[in-house]
C-alpha cells in the first residue's frame, strides 16, 4: 500500500508530461490556431508559461514522489529522522520562484503594452465600428462608408446587429462600451479579450489574418441570458466590406419605393 | 492519509451527479400544456367543458390546435406545417400483403430519411393520414401500416410527416422564446415579470411592428425581422445566428400560437355575454330558471357555435392570409423626400400642427414628455375609474410611454420605410396611432424630421448645424393644448 501511493504520485507528473507534449499537435488548449498577430504572441507566452509551470509541476511531483518511495522501501525498524529545516533551502526556494515570476511579468509586458495600451497601437490602425454590448446582444453601429467613427452618433451611421465585419491583413479598433452591466468582448480565435465598463469607451484593437467566420462571445457572467449572448465576427477582404457596407447602406436608407422600382425593372 | 481512498469515491460520485444535473436538461423538461385564457375560465362550466351532447370551447380549441406534446395541424390555417412534399409514383402490393407506395419528390429536392407518417392531400384519400411502418428512403417506397379503405392512385399527392415543421418550431420556442412569451404564447413566461415593455402576448393577434396596414396582420416577413434583429430598447434580443430553417420553423410556431389564442378569443366572444359566469348569475337573479339557461346553452353549442366555429376560422385564416400579400402592405406613392433643412423644417411644423400633434405626446422637442404622459387616463376595464399612474396605457393594460424621439432608438427599425410605417399605420396595441389620412409627402417630410431629432442642437435646429438664419424661421413657441 506504500508503495502504491508513491507510485500514485509518479503517475500523475507523467500524464502530465504525455498530455503537455500531445496537447498542441492536437489542439486541446486552443479552440484553433491564433487568427490574429496579437494572438500569436499571446500563443507565445502561453506555452512559455506552460512549461515553465509544467517543469515546476513536474520536478515536486517527482521529488514528492521520490520521497515517498524511499519512505515505503525503508525497513520498517528504522527511525524517522527530524531535521529542523534548512536556512539555505528556504533562501533558496524563495528567491528562485521570485526570479521566474519577475521573469515571466517582464517578459510580457511588451505584449500587454501592444494590446492594450493607446499610445502603442499600431499607426495605421484604422477604427471600423463601435460595439456596444447589452443583455444580451451586440450592438454595431458603422460610420458612414467615407467618414470617420466618433464616439457620438452622426446621421448616416450604419446599424447592425450580433454580426460585425472587419477586414483582414490591417489592424483595426472596435470602440467598445455597454448600455447596461458589465460585459466582455471576447473572440476565442482572435485571442481578443477586453472587458465592456458602464460609463466608459474602450478602444480594442487587433488583426485578423485569414478570411472566416469567427466566434463573439460574451466573456463577463452579465445575467441569465449570458450564455446565449453570441455573434459572429465575419472577416473578409477591404473591397468585401466594402461591399457589405455599401449594401448595408443601400438597406439602411430602403424607402419602400426603390425596391419595387427595380422589382419591375428587371 | 488513511481518509483519502474512503472519500474518493463519494467525491467522484458527487462530482459526476453534479454533472449528470446539468446534463440532464432534455427536451422532456418542456412537457407542458397550453393555458386556457382568462375569458375561457369566465364562462360557466357547461360553456366552458361542453354538455353531455355538445363539446364547449376547451374541446373545440383543443380539437383544433391540440396540446403541446400533439399539437394538431388545423389544415384551415395558413400555416407552413412543415413536412416534404410527394406525389404517388406508384401503388403496390407487399409479400406480407400490406400496401407499398412508390413517392418521388419533385426535382432538386431529396426524399427524407425518416418517415413517420403520410398524409394525402388529394386524391380519393384526400385529409387521411396514414402511419408508416417501413420506409427505403433510397427508393422511396413507404410500406403503409394499414390499408385505407379509399383507393391510392398513382398521382395523387401527400406529405410525408406533416407537422414536422411545427413540432420543430415548438421544440425551439420552447428553448428559445418560452420563458419569455410563455408556453402558450400569453406573454407570461416566468421571466417575464421583470420586463417593460412585457414580452408580447401573441394571443391578441396584435403586432407593433409591421410593414402592413393598420388593420391588417404582420406578415411572416415582419416577424422575421423582429426575430432577426430583436427590438432595440427592449428586453426582445436578437436571434441573427439562428439557422434559416429553424427562423422559419419558430416563425411558423408563434403565428400558430398567435392563431390559437385569437380562436380562443373569438368563441369566447361567441358566448360571453350570455354564459359568462357573471351574465349566468345575473340571469338568474333576474328570475330565469337556471335549467332553462342551460338548456338554451345546450341548443346554443350545438347549433350556433358548430357553425360559427367553421366560420370564424375561416375569417382567421383570411385575414393571415391577406397579412401575405401586396393588398395589405403599406407602399409610399412617392419616393422619400430629399432630406434637406426645407424637409425637415416642413416635417417639424406637421409634428406640431394641431391636426396631428405628435407633441401631445412625445413632447415638443421629441423628449416622450408630452402633456398626454402626464394626465390620469380613464381605466376602460373599470368605467369611469382613474388610473393611479398618470399617462397612456396599452391594450394590454401597461403603462404605455410614448418613445423618447432624441434617442435615435427605433424599436421597429431605423429605415425610412420603418418610421412611415409607423407613422402610416401607427404601433397597434399601443397608444400610438394611426396618420393613414396624412399625404404621403407630408409622412416623408415628418420622418425626415424625426430621424433629425437626435442631432437637433436645440429643439426645432431641424437637424445637423443649421445656418442660423435657418434656425429663426422655424417656429419656436408652439402652445400644446393641455389634455385633461
Ligand atoms: C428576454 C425576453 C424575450 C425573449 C427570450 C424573446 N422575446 Fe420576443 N419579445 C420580448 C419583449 C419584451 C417584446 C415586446 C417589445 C415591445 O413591446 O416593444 C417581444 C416581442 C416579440 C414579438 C412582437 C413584435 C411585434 O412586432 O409586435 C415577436 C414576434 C417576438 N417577440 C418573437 C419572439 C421569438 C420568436 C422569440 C424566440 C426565438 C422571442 N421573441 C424571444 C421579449 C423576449
Ligand atoms: C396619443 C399619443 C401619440 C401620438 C399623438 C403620437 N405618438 Fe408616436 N408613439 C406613441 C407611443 C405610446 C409610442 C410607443 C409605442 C410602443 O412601442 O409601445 C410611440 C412611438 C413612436 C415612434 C417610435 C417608433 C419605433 O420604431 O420605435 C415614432 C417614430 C413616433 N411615435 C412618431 C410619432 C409621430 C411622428 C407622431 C405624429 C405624426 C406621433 N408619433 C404621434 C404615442 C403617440
Ligand atoms: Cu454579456
Amino acid at each position: 500500500m506504500k508503495k502504491f501511493w508513491a507510485l500514485f504520485f509518479f503517475f500523475w507528473p507523467t500524464v502530465a508530461i504525455i498530455s503537455c507534449l500531445i496537447a498542441p499537435s492536437r489542439g486541446w488548449w486552443f479552440p484553433s490556431a491564433p487568427m490574429s498577430r496579437t494572438g500569436i504572441q499571446i500563443d507565445g507566452l502561453f506555452y512559455l508559461i506552460l512549461i515553465i509551470v509544467s517543469i515546476t509541476f513536474v520536478g515536486t511531483q517527482y521529488a514528492l514522489g521520490y520521497a515517498l518511495w524511499m519512505g515505503a522501501t525503508k525497513d520498517s525498524a528504522s527511525r524517522a529522522h527530524f531535521s529542523h529545516g534548512s536556512h539555505k533551502l528556504e533562501i533558496i526556494w524563495t528567491i528562485v520562484p521570485s526570479f521566474i515570476l519577475v521573469f515571466i511579468s517582464l517578459s510580457q509586458l511588451d505584449v500587454l503594452a501592444e494590446i492594450r495600451v493607446i499610445s502603442k497601437f499600431p499607426e495605421q490602425a484604422t477604427k471600423i465600428a463601435e460595439v456596444t454590448a447589452r443583455q444580451f446582444e451586440w450592438r454595431i453601429r458603422y460610420p458612414k462608408p467615407g467618414e470617420k467613427l466618433t464616439t457620438e452618433e452622426n446621421p448616416g451611421d450604419l446599424y447592425y446587429v450580433n454580426e460585425l465585419h472587419v477586414p483582414t491583413g490591417k489592424p483595426v479598433i472596435i470602440n467598445l462600451r455597454t448600455q447596461d452591466v458589465q460585459h466582455a468582448f471576447f473572440s476565442p480565435q482572435l485571442r481578443v479579450k477586453q472587458d465592456a465598463v458602464p460609463g466608459l469607451v474602450i478602444p480594442v484593437w487587433f488583426d485578423v489574418l485569414e478570411v472566416g467566420n469567427y466566434d463573439l462571445v460574451c466573456a463577463e457572467l452579465c445575467g441569465w441570458g449570458h450564455y446565449k449572448m453570441k455573434a459572429r465576427i465575419v472577416a473578409q477582404s477591404q473591397s468585401s466590406v466594402d461591399k457589405y457596407l455599401k449594401e448595408l447602406e443601400a438597406e439602411q436608407n430602403e424607402d419602400g419605393t426603390k425596391s419595387e422600382a427595380a422589382k419591375s425593372d428587371e | 492519509m488513511s481518509l483519502t481512498p474512503s472519500l474518493k469515491p463519494l467525491a467522484l460520485a458527487g462530482l459526476l451527479s453534479a454533472v449528470a444535473a446539468i446534463g440532464g436538461c432534455s427536451d422532456s423538461a418542456f412537457e407542458s400544456s397550453f393555458a386556457y385564457s382568462e375569458g375561457t375560465l369566465s364562462l360557466v362550466r357547461e360553456a366552458r367543458e361542453g354538455t353531455k351532447a355538445n363539446p364547449g370551447v376547451k374541446k373545440l380549441l383543443d380539437d383544433r390546435f391540440g396540446d403541446p406534446q400533439q399539437l394538431k395541424a388545423w389544415e384551415k390555417m395558413p400555416i407552413d406545417f412543415g413536412g416534404a412534399l410527394t406525389s404517388v409514383a406508384e401503388v403496390k402490393q407487399s409479400e406480407s400483403g400490406s400496401q407499398v407506395v412508390k413517392l418521388t419528390v419533385e426535382e432538386g429536392q431529396s426524399l427524407p430519411a425518416k418517415a413517420g407518417t403520410v398524409h394525402f392531400m388529394t386524391g380519393a384519400c384526400e385529409g387521411e393520414t396514414v402511419q408508416v411502418a417501413q420506409w427505403n428512403a433510397k427508393t422511396g417506397e413507404a410500406t403503409l401500416a394499414a390499408i385505407s379503405g379509399n383507393e391510392i392512385a398513382a398521382g395523387d399527392s401527400c406529405v410525408i410527416d406533416r407537422g414536422a415543421g411545427l413540432s420543430t418550431g415548438r421544440m425551439l420556442y420552447m428553448r428559445h422564446c418560452s420563458h419569455c412569451h410563455g408556453t402558450s404564447g400569453d406573454g407570461n413566461g416566468p421571466t417575464a415579470r421583470y420586463m417593460t415593455p412585457k414580452p408580447r402576448d401573441y394571443r391578441n393577434g396584435v403586432f407593433k411592428f409591421k410593414s402592413t396596414n393598420d388593420m391588417s396582420k404582420a406578415s411572416r416577413d415582419d416577424l422575421s425581422r423582429i426575430v432577426k434583429y430583436g427590438i432595440p430598447g427592449t428586453y426582445m434580443p436578437s436571434f441573427l445566428l439562428m439557422k434559416d430553417d429553424e427562423h422559419h420553423a419558430i416563425i411558423e410556431y408563434v403565428r400558430f400560437l398567435s392563431m390559437r389564442g385569437e380562436y380562443e378569443r373569438k368563441l369566447v366572444a361567441e358566448l360571453s355575454s350570455d354564459y359568462s359566469q357573471t351574465a349566468y348569475e345575473s340571469r338568474v337573479e333576474s328570475g330565469e330558471k337556471k335549467a332553462e339557461i342551460l338548456q338554451e346553452l345546450d341548443e346554443f353549442l350545438a347549433e350556433d357555435l358548430k357553425e360559427s366555429a367553421g366560420s370564424l376560422g375561416d375569417d382567421l385564416a383570411e385575414t393571415w392570409t391577406t397579412a401575405d400579400t401586396e393588398e395589405a402592405a403599406i407602399v409610399p406613392s412617392v419616393p422619400r423626400e430629399a432630406n434637406t433643412p426645407e424637409s425637415r423644417r416642413r416635417g417639424r411644423e406637421l409634428y406640431l400642427s394641431k391636426t396631428l400633434n405628435c407633441a401631445d405626446c412625445h413632447g415638443i422637442d421629441g423628449a416622450g414628455n408630452g402633456p398626454q404622459t402626464i394626465a390620469f387616463e380613464k381605466n376602460p376595464a373599470k368605467g369611469d375609474e382613474l388610473y393611479n399612474e398618470p399617462g397612456l396605457h396599452d391594450i394590454w393594460d401597461n403603462l404605455n410611454q410614448p418613445r423618447n424621439l432624441q434617442l435615435g432608438m427605433y424599436r421597429g427599425g431605423r429605415r425610412p420605410i420603418d418610421l412611415f410605417s409607423r407613422i402610416h399605420a401607427g404601433i397597434q396595441g399601443s397608444r400610438m396611432p394611426s396618420f393613414k389620412n396624412t399625404p404621403h409627402e407630408d409622412i416623408w417630410h415628418i420622418v425626415n424630421y424625426v430621424l433629425s431629432i437626435p442631432f437637433e442642437t436645440e429643439p426645432g435646429a431641424t437637424g445637423v448645424a443649421p445656418s442660423a438664419a435657418e434656425a429663426v424661421a422655424v417656429p419656436a413657441a408652439v402652445t400644446v393644448p393641455v389634455a385633461e
